[in-house]
């Protein structure tokens, strides 16, 4: 008998030692890339969070932007993944169509918490009937133009290509006499497809040009905007040399380095550059100004679409605390949580109306700027496969027709032929 | 029990192998001849839909030939860089010997993550030092792009790759030195024989067996290499350095077709099993000599 009571009991304790502590509800929060600042008052907002939810317990991961699709896509098709994430808002496209996002406006007070955002940011987390998220920070790409050079130069920021092309001929310069070329017009990204892509696609908008149809079934590279705005950059780095000759192995830190180092007078850039610019080079300013338009449609660079991207938080579908990951997500994108991102640089825009018409937004100096833009941008078609077009053929041809591998009219024609081909399920 | 002592020894060494490699070489396979979306998980059988569509794509041509250079060319840059260094490490003083080889062995114990970013500041056209050094020797202007043109960047990865590779090819090459019979010289010495001469008849006979393994292990992991790729260019500028393994990403990662991604992997692992193969003749080969 005696053996047996001690075998129990050791089983009972081996039994209690392994069952998990109640922690109560447990919320995983994974969080994409952000600059230091973001992540840090992330920390502190969800840590006032559970002081204010006893019994609610936010875990936090930070994860490289880089890999957003493949950490989500594994995750989520294995039934795992996080409660709540913040994610590009074109993915609601991919990801809420495929039923791993949960549709927010099922929630009852969703449509006075939709009253918060700006209706175009808020439009922009809808795919179909469904909103798939809550607008985080949004994102109109501008044109960052070099305040030292320009002064210097004496030439204002450009509105049209013919400005543009012109305020890049005359920066391009030998600054030191060695016969040797030392800065450049402009600097372009293509070590990175997406970033390059994302970079190219705003001239192709303020042309007029769309990248397909609005019923999805057509890709419309090869418009003549579109050509126009490929012909615009191939010129600039076959003809004029105002382009940096290395663009195709340049990353976003390439692109930083020399923009704060003076080697570059102007690059496609949003609202994350001047934190980075500032970490780099405190106290360096630069003009923030609309992508130009071509010479006849100055009549509407005003109201002309530049590209838009967005954050969004959304939650899992699968998640088992809908309600309380609705809490959190309310908490961390209500009007009293977006003033951060009008106190501080956090490196986007915010999305509420109370936060962009406050006292502080007034006094920030490219807000107005961005927000006016935003207004009028259009983000890439919803489209399951237009990240990977724009990746892995949009990129790759636009580069070749600006270093004169195949014309403008060739690279268009074929990057529109292969992307129908993807889309139609024939590659 | 005797008789199955050794069997029930090697069962947990078998089962984490089947588990760890066996299982998703089948599963890979298996996916290889399925349309394996991952928003739509695992589809219909589909044949030699998934090879056909990967032999009908541009890319793979390109990325077979860039591969097929990268490995040869980065192979045969490591074997001339093992044996030269080798070579002269063999006349150094005993004693200064063992530092030298750790040293020179750096690269091979560096991370290629890490090899790689440095290869890729090395070669920056604006901030680089390589073309600070060649400014300064009046050979290349400052801001000429290295991995940003599309005809010189494989070669700047196949550098890289060579770099890393050769310290592995110097240690093995040394061993081969200290294993020719000082005899050999001696003789050749006594008839009057070159330096130049000793060198291309006995040296390089003597070293050819281990030349053709080492051949064999850059083939081999050349052909497989990602990281060095993926770091420095992303198979860039516009695939000029698009790479086998990298491509299996792109399909894999950026379509989101992993039946395509399987097949093309599945090619990759067939071209590596038939070097492996030969690998393995020429090593029992060796034995039997």
């Amino acid at each position: 008998m005696k053996p047996i009571i001690t075998a129990a009991a050791v089983l009972a304790l081996l039994v209690s030692s392994c069952a998990r502590k109640d922690q109560g509800v447990v919320l995983n929060d994974w969080n994409f890339g952000g600059r230091p600042r973001l992540m840090e008052w992330l920390r502190t907002r969800v840590a006032t969070f559970e002081a204010a939810h006893p019994g609610v317990h936010v875990v936090q991961s930070q994860k490289s932007w880089n890999m957003i699709r493949e950490i989500l896509y594994a995750d989520f098709s294995a039934g795992t993944g996080p409660d709540i994430v913040n994610v590009h808002a074109n993915y609601a496209a991919e990801f809420g169509g495929a039923g791993y996002y949960y549709p927010v406006n099922t929630f009852p007070d969703f449509e006075q918490v939709k009253r918060w955002y700006v209706p175009c940011m808020m439009e922009a987390t809808r795919y179909g009937d469904n909103y798939y998220g809550l607008p985080s920070s949004a994102i109109a790409f501008v044109l960052v133009c070099n305040k030292e050079l320009f002064d210097r130069e004496g030439i204002a920021p450009p509105r049209t290509w013919s400005e543009f092309r012109e305020a890049a001929r005359r920066l391009t310069k030998d600054t030191d006499g060695d016969g040797v070329v030392d800065q450049y017009g402009l600097v372009l990204m293509g070590g990175d497809r997406g970033g390059f892509a994302y970079r190219l696609v705003p001239f192709f908008f303020k042309a007029g040009a769309a990248v397909m149809t609005d019923d999805m079934k057509h890709v419309t590279f090869n418009t003549p905007g579109g050509i126009a705005a490929v012909r615009l950059m191939a010129d600039m780095y076959q003809v004029d040399h105002s382009v940096t000759p290395g663009f195709l192995a340049y990353t976003l830190t390439e692109v930083n380095d020399l923009f704060c180092s003076n080697r570059v007078a102007m690059s496609i850039e949003g609202p994350w550059f001047r934190g980075m610019v500032e970490d780099k080079s405190p106290g360096k300013k630069f003009y923030t100004v609309p992508v130009p338009v071509p010479d006849d449609r100055i009549g509407a660079a005003d109201t002309a679409a530049t590209l838009q991207d967005m954050v969004m938080y959304a939650i899992n579908a699968h998640t088992a605390h809908p309600r309380e990951a609705w809490e959190l997500l309310k908490y961390l994108r209500n009007e009293e949580a977006d003033m951060a991102w009008i106190r501080e640089d956090l490196g986007a825009t915010a999305t509420t109306r109370a936060a962009l018409a406050s006292p502080e937004a007034a006094a920030l100096d490219d807000l107005p700027l961005y927000v006016h833009e935003a207004a009028h941008a259009r983000p890439w078609p919803s489209h399951p496969k237009m990240i990977a077009i724009a990746y892995d053929i949009f990129a790759p041809y636009a580069e070749k027709a600006i270093v004169g591998e195949l014309s403008p009219e060739e690279a268009m024609d074929q990057a529109s032929r292969e992307a129908q081909e993807l889309i139609e399920g024939k590659r | 029990m005797k008789r199955s002592l050794p069997y029930l020894l090697l069962t947990p060494a078998l089962l984490f192998t089947a588990f760890v490699l066996c299982y998703p070489l089948a599963q890979n396979l298996v996916n290889s001849f399925r349309d394996v979306q991952m928003v739509r998980g695992a589809g219909a059988w589909t044949g030699l839909t998934n090879y056909r569509h990967v032999f009908a794509d541009r890319e793979f041509w390109l990325a077979l030939r860039n591969t097929a250079a990268y490995a040869l060319g980065g192979t045969l840059l490591a074997l001339a860089g093992g044996l030269a260094v080798a070579l002269l490490l063999e006349r150094l003083s005993a004693g200064t010997t063992p530092l030298m080889t750790s040293l020179l062995s750096l690269p091979w114990v560096i991370s290629p993550v890490v090899a790689g970013f440095a290869w890729k500041w090395i070669l920056n056209d604006h901030f680089g030092i390589l073309n600070a050094w060649l400014a300064g020797a009046g050979i290349a202007g400052p801001g000429t792009s290295w991995l940003g043109n599309p005809r010189t960047a494989l070669v700047c990865v196949m550098v890289a790759r060579a770099w890393q590779f050769y310290p592995f090819a110097m240690v093995m090459f040394l061993a081969g030195l200290e294993s020719i019979p000082s005899e050999q010289y001696e003789a050749a010495a006594v008839d009057g024989a070159s330096a130049v001469r000793r060198f291309l008849a006995i040296t390089i006979p003597n070293l050819r067996p281990v030349s053709s393994v080492l051949m064999l292990l850059g083939l081999i992991w050349s052909f497989n290499d990602f990281t060095m790729v993926f770091v420095m260019t992303r198979g860039g500028p516009i695939d000029a350095s698009m790479v086998l393994p990298v491509l299996v990403r792109e399909f894999s990662f950026v379509h989101f077709d992993f039946g395509k991604g399987s097949a093309l992997s599945i090619v990759i692992f067939a071209v590596l099993a038939l070097l492996s193969a030969i690998y393995l003749r020429v090593l029992t080969g060796r034995e039997r000599a």
